[in-house]
């Protein structure tokens, strides 16, 4: 898995806040985006989701050879956000379901209990997520973005709310995502900063 | 395909579900049916069954079952924009499955909706029903009109601010031809006509049926990725 | 190049459009029936007629913008149902004026008026659409994709309105310009309805070849009553006398008499709709007709250049930021 952004420029609502960005990122490489608020660290996690175009510029991922635009390449990519929100009324397991059959996944309740237990969630499945701390729904993001091993992490501001164990956790997830692909984070932190093979310092906007 | 179909009934599984556990939508059509319905019998009571009295009539359930409908069938879209819960759903469903599932769910809502307001109108406006066949048949196509008309408004107003006001603007205009056919058919079918009589008003409705729903699907995944 | 065709194009609409506003008063004839108010359908007629080109332009701009994703097939779009707009005010008001000279009502939802009163609700409903809504992009893909899905709905509408001046439980025809009615059937005594007006005949008088109906009409509502007396020539075979409803410029007519049976089959007769008949009133109808397209054109271009040049100022703007 290869990912490739050319020349990208991209604007957070009237504003631009990205312009002029190239990268390559190869299989296994971490690149942790760092900059001050407002400087389109979280614009720029959207674009690679295709959850945002660019106004100019191209993102291509490539796997086994195929060029995929990001919107297409959703199924191999897995995003982690403080924007993300799962469906609170429904509990975890109900809403790891739900996406995995959206997904076209084949799922059981096992494969649930598996992920929790991987996130450290194990056995607060058949809670209602309007129950969880944000903590825990930081974990269940997780779930959800591990859901059918992605390519490609997408990480925006990955410990947020989290304790030390959750931080933990989040940096086994990153370390072990190196055999799948590329991982980009958007953070400040500075203990997520070392664990970059690249920092891309972004400017916020003149 | 077996996806698609797949993705869409968990789509609507989901809907149903949550709206099960919050009746966000449900207790709004509801109390809207029962509201319609009891302000039309303090106000007009039995007409009896003359010809202006079907018209009336139907005039009157169309018009209820018309405002509910306004006011419940954004309420699925809305809410996926509202708790933020969309983006999540856009970077894993088709947005075909999503279209389709929340089209059936609104579906669902409608039935349950002309069940309780021609229930209630049946109680208390003493509506008698001449042809009970050609009724059922206009009340259903013409519930599907509806739903295939405003479920891509919805997902359209989801994304403005000043949601609720907005639905009813953008809809009642393409609501229009629906309304006029529907209301004619349904006095025939009160006033007891022959199914003859109403077989043109259902070819209509089932052409603008078609053609909306049509447009839609094919419209759909340009609003949800907008 | 371009500018110096634009003048001339501008100037040759505004002559154009004069020589049409001067025949309309001064070179073609009054209508019979109508008087001076039917010269209004010189300037109705093609206001309309833009009002729904209007519409069809901007569905085929939206079309274009969902296709291409360019900025000024949107602000082409835009463009075109803001003319629109301004054209259906102004069709339904030369309409409404129309309507309360000739007919006495301003408003009578006959399927024409029903067809334009929606289109009316749908370009505010664009509008509504655009201001609701605050990321550029979003607001033009989400208002393209809503003037398409209307714009697949008229048909239905315009199949659809006949029906409700000619509601299907009330057998009869509106009053209303080229209505065709079927007329109906009456025997002495029996009752039944033209336009939304209750006849009951009262009488029929042979007085030699003539045939004198004696026919009540009733206001909706029964508010009053009149008593007016068509005859019929039967020799000739044709109506004779022709009396107008009270306050309407509609005709009573004998079509036919059947002595065997004690029938005649009544119907109305609408002024107007010989309107054209003229040749002058023709050449300066089509020549209006013409004039306000070029206007439509004319008015959707600089609109679609404004529009334009607003979004570059307002990129600049943000560039600066």
């Amino acid at each position: 898995m290869h990912l490739a952004l050319q020349s990208v420029a991209a604007n957070y609502g009237p504003r631009h806040v990205i312009y002029d960005l190239s990268l390559d990122l190869q299989q296994g490489e971490i690149l942790v985006v760092s900059g001050r608020n407002g400087s389109g660290k979280s614009t720029l996690l959207r674009l690679l989701c295709g959850l945002q175009q660019p106004s100019s510029g191209q993102i291509r991922y490539t796997h086994q050879e195929r060029a995929y635009t990001p919107q297409a390449a959703r199924h191999l990519l897995g995003w982690v956000s403080p924007d993300l929100m799962l469906y609170r009324e429904l509990t975890a397991s109900e809403n790891l379901h739900f996406f995995a059959r959206v997904r076209g996944l084949p799922w059981s309740t096992a494969d649930s209990a598996a992920l929790l237990d991987r996130v450290e969630l194990a056995g607060r499945g058949h809670d209602l997520v309007s129950s969880y701390s944000s903590g825990m729904t930081q974990r269940l993001r997780y779930a959800y973005a591990l859901q059918g091993q992605p390519l490609v992490l997408l990480l925006d501001e990955p410990t947020v709310t989290l304790d030390e164990q959750g931080m933990a956790l989040v940096h086994r997830i990153i370390e072990q995502q190196r055999q799948h692909g590329p991982v980009v984070v958007a953070t400040n932190d500075p203990r997520e900063l070392a664990l970059g093979d690249y920092v891309l310092q972004l400017q916020p906007p003149r | 395909m077996k996806l698609l179909f797949q993705a869409t009934w968990a789509v609507l599984r989901k809907d149903l579900r949550s709206e099960l556990r919050t009746r966000y939508a449900l207790n709004a059509l509801l109390l809207f049916a029962v509201s319609a319905a009891t302000a039309v019998s303090l106000g007009v009571g039995p007409l009896g069954s003359g010809s202006i009295a079907v018209s009336v009539q139907a005039a009157l359930l169309w018009v209820a079952l018309l405002f509910a409908a306004l006011n419940g069938l954004a309420r699925s879209f809305v809410q996926e924009e509202e708790r933020r819960t969309s983006l999540a759903l856009r970077l894993t469903a088709p947005p075909l499955a999503v279209y389709l599932g929340k089209l059936l769910f609104n579906l669902v809502l409608l039935a349950l909706l002309d069940l309780v307001t021609t229930l209630l109108f049946l109680v208390f406006v003493r509506v008698s029903i001449g042809n009970i066949g050609l009724f059922i048949a206009l009340l259903l196509l013409g519930s599907v009109s509806l739903v295939t008309a405003t479920t891509l408004i919805a997902a359209i107003i989801a994304r403005a601010s000043f949601k609720s006001g907005l639905f009813a603007v953008l809809a009642f205009p393409l609501l229009v031809p629906v309304l006029v056919v529907v209301i004619q058919g349904t006095a025939l079918a009160l006033r007891g006509d022959p199914w003859s009589a109403g077989l043109p008003m259902l070819q209509l409705l089932l052409a603008y049926i078609v053609v909306t729903f049509v447009a839609s699907s094919m419209l759909f995944p340009v609003v949800w990725e907008a | 190049m371009t500018l110096r065709l634009t003048q001339i194009a501008r100037i040759l609409i505004g002559i154009w459009m004069t020589g049409v506003v001067l025949a309309m008063f001064l070179w073609i004839p009054q209508y019979e029936g109508l008087g001076n108010a039917g010269r209004i359908m010189i300037l109705h007629v093609p206001t309309a007629w833009v009002s729904v080109l209007a519409f069809a332009v901007s569905a085929w701009y939206s079309a274009m913008y969902l296709w291409r994703g360019q900025a000024v097939d949107d602000d082409r779009a835009l463009a075109a149902a803001e003319c629109g707009m301004l054209f259906t005010i102004l069709a339904t008001v030369t309409g409404a004026i129309f309507s309360q000279v000739v007919w006495g009502v301003y408003w009578n939802w006959d399927p024409r008026q029903t067809s334009i009163f929606v289109l009316m609700l749908i370009y505010a409903a664009l509008f509504a659409l655009r201001a609701a809504i605050e990321p550029k992009e979003q607001q033009r893909k989400l208002s393209a994709v809503f003037s398409l899905f209307a714009f697949v709905t008229v048909p239905f509408l315009i199949f659809v309105a006949p029906r409700m001046a000619d509601s299907t439980l009330h057998p009869n025809c509106a009053f209303a310009p080229n209505s065709s009615c079927d007329g109906i059937t009456l025997r002495q005594g029996s009752i039944g309805l033209l336009g939304d007006r209750k006849v009951q005949l009262l009488a029929l008088e042979e007085q030699g070849d003539t045939v004198v109906a004696r026919v009540q009409v009733s206001e909706p509502g029964l508010t009053s009553e009149a008593v007016l007396e068509p005859t019929f020539d039967l020799t000739q075979g044709e109506s004779v006398v022709e009396p107008t409803f009270p306050g309407l410029r509609y005709r009573l007519v004998v079509q036919s008499v059947d002595p065997a049976n004690g029938t005649v089959l009544l119907n109305i007769h609408a002024p107007g709709t010989g309107i054209l008949a003229n040749q002058r009133t023709l050449v300066t109808f089509l020549a209006s007709l013409g004039g306000f397209t070029a206007l439509f054109f004319w008015i959707f271009s600089i609109r679609t250049s404004l529009l334009g040049v607003a979004w570059l100022l307002e990129q600049r703007e943000v560039a600066h930021l």
